[in-house]
């Protein structure tokens, strides 16, 4: 494996060997290794200085199920600190063919202008693009597709990246070429904007498949694996109804944010279950998925495509978190009306999550009404247009927030709260306010603990070793939910790193790895200027009751203080 | 005494007329969550449930009143 270092700005790539303090890093803490190590850490996001990561996991480029995750990063424009988002798609299984231990771009072109980057076993290419400024993934991935062939992975921005607007993220495209896999949050979009990168092609033709020290072991821990996360009961459930199965969960628990995060159940949320979304697209047939694989080798394909009653596709997947941010928490109850949001928000770009949010919070501010999918949806087209509400629109909650004087604003680091309300989830609310990366339930989500969710008592703990694991599984390029298969037989984490770099890692690897990634982040953002005032949630949340529970967040400020010691 | 009981995901039930994901169901008084999953034959070991009784999670000897609202989801995270 191989450093690859593009220079934006002189249009070269240098490939270098791995330091030795990164090799045992891939993923979520290779990204934060980097980034302590290279990174100015007071550094402008859009600037030249910074620099945009992209990092497969440790474990990724085997097709092992649910495990060829791709890791982005860099400093966040949106929160001014250390960023990882994580996406499947195929780029991970790409980049690690190709050798790539982590691919850095660095500085910025000193002309305006837009260019694909091209790489392959060759080297990099810098190709014009300006044909495809300000057109929408969705058009110009087939473009892409047809000028470097189908058997390459993409990653590339929409009109929101270009507009280097905060809230904009980078997809990929899947096994089936749609580029909707998206490393979505902290507006990394913004980054590779800045350094006028539409799109990178990654091209492992003639290459051979990635090495493995042990094959006859990988084999061996890899069937341990399958057998345990096939013989898991969720499994199923992930396959039959995905993410939104969360749903009814969250309605059930109180937590899901409801017309701008003002209530945590939703007199609607039976309607966009996943429950209901798997009865009409069964009804529906056509163009409509209700289990579908984002990677290669996935055996869970809890993703799906969500077509209209004319049976032509709308957009896939709808996932949970769209459903809560641009559903409930618009008051929103059409399954039909948030995936036509869904759509133009990938199209442009951009995080659902942080769009949905802006979009409640324009709510509070009389921009639209709570329930009108119509106007939520004239609003994000406006993003499109450009125009100065557009671009506040595009920038995030808090920039909204700001811009009209709204108190009820959901977000920590400048990062929007996701679609689980820390109030009624307080494990949850504990992640939200002491992770690294700003609001993001994927970096510690609590829900499944069988825990009294309201109870401030004991969230700490809860939320710390949801965090190790979760940063853990970032780092293997591991999916959340191969965490089922991970839990039910432990050993073969260990195995399986083994087997590929003939290491003698111990049981603990998991959560070593997760303490150290957390350790890295949390030190570049030290020296971000990040203190304890950052980890908190919105002072509201302390104050306004959440019904139907009436609960406010209440774990003392010096719990959160000691959660990592 | 009577609960409602919402079954999520996999623990919905195929009937007759369709799928059933909210039903009413009666207990002697003094039953417990624990009671009422094997009274509906529910064979998702408990371990890998989540039970949660008018939106708080409760063990499987919870002892259950009139008019509770019960759900039994498997237990999932993610989104």
């Amino acid at each position: 494996m191989q450093i690859w270092r593009v220079n934006t700005r002189e249009q070269t790539l240098t490939r270098e060997p791995v330091p030795e303090s990164w090799e045992h890093l891939g993923g979520r803490g290779l990204l934060a290794r980097i980034m302590v190590d290279e990174l100015p850490p007071t550094c402008d996001p859009l600037g030249p200085s910074n620099k945009l990561i992209f990092a497969p996991g440790l474990l990724t480029g085997h097709r092992l199920s649910s495990c060829d995750r791709l890791s982005v990063g860099g400093k966040s424009p949106l929160t001014g600190g250390v960023k990882e988002s994580n996406a499947g798609g195929r780029t991970g299984l790409h980049m690690a063919t190709l050798g790539m231990k982590a691919l850095i771009l660095e500085e910025r072109p000193l002309q305006p202008g837009w260019w694909v980057l091209h790489l392959s076993q060759d080297g990099a290419r810098f190709d014009p693009a300006d044909d495809l400024a300000g057109l929408g993934v969705y058009a110009v991935a087939p473009k892409l597709l047809a000028r470097y062939g189908d058997k390459c992975a993409i990653s590339l921005i929409g009109p929101g990246g270009e507009m280097k607007l905060t809230g904009a993220g980078i997809q990929n495209i899947d096994k089936d070429m749609t580029p909707s896999r998206i490393n979505a949050r902290g507006g990394l979009g913004a980054v590779m904007g800045s350094k006028g990168i539409k799109a990178i092609v990654f091209d492992m033709t003639g290459c051979d498949k990635p090495a493995i020290a042990d094959p006859p072991a990988w084999k061996a821990a890899q069937k341990a694996y399958n057998k345990a996360l096939m013989g898991h009961p969720q499994t199923q459930s992930y396959a039959d109804y995905g993410t939104a199965a969360m749903t009814r969960m969250t309605n059930a628990f109180g937590a899901i944010p409801t017309r701008g995060f003002s209530a945590g159940q939703f007199e609607g949320a039976d309607k966009i279950s996943g429950e209901a979304m798997r009865e009409l697209l069964l009804l529906r047939g056509g163009a409509s998925e209700t289990t579908h694989a984002c990677m290669a080798g996935c055996t869970i394909r809890c993703s799906n495509i969500f077509g209209g009653a004319d049976g032509e596709e709308i957009v896939s997947p709808v996932e949970y978190e769209t459903i809560g941010l641009m559903g409930s928490n618009l008051g929103i109850d059409s399954l039909d009306a948030i995936a036509r949001l869904n759509w133009e928000v990938n199209d442009l770009g951009l995080d659902s999550i942080e769009t949905g949010a802006a979009l409640g919070v324009a709510a509070q501010a009389g921009l639209l009404d709570f329930g009108d999918g119509e106007r939520a949806l004239e609003l994000v087209r406006e993003i499109r247009s450009g125009s100065a509400l557009g671009r506040a629109l595009g920038n995030g909650a808090a920039m909204i927030g700001r811009l009209y004087g709204v108190e009820r604003v959901p977000v920590v680091k400048g990062q929007a709260i996701s679609a689980y309300d820390p109030r009624a989830i307080k494990g949850t609310g504990v992640t939200y306010a002491t992770t690294p990366q700003g609001a993001d339930h994927t970096t510690g989500l609590t829900i499944r603990a069988k825990v009294d969710h309201l109870d401030p008592q004991g969230q700490v703990e809860v939320s710390r070793n949801a965090q190790m694991s979760m940063a853990g599984y970032d780092t293997l390029g591991a999916c959340v939910f191969a965490g089922f298969g991970f839990a039910a037989a432990p050993e073969t984490i260990r195995d399986l790193l083994n087997a590929k770099y003939g290491w003698e890692v111990s049981d603990n690897i998991l959560q070593e790895l997760g303490r150290e990634t957390i350790r890295l982040e949390r030190e570049f953002n030290r020296m971000a200027g990040f203190t304890a005032v950052d980890d908190r949630l919105p002072e509201w949340m302390t104050r306004e009751p959440l019904p139907p529970h009436n609960a406010v967040f209440d774990v003392p400020n010096a719990e959160l203080d000691e959660i990592w010691g | 005494m009577k609960v409602t009981v919402h079954l999520h995901t996999i623990l919905q039930r195929q009937t007759p007329e369709g799928l059933q994901r909210q039903l009413e169901v009666m207990l002697l008084s003094g039953s417990t969550l624990a009671d009422l999953i094997e009274d509906l034959g529910i064979e998702m070991p408990l371990e890998g449930m989540l039970l949660v009784v008018n939106g708080r999670t409760a063990p499987s000897s919870h002892i259950l009143n009139e008019s509770d609202q019960v759900h039994l989801m498997p237990a999932i995270s993610g989104g």
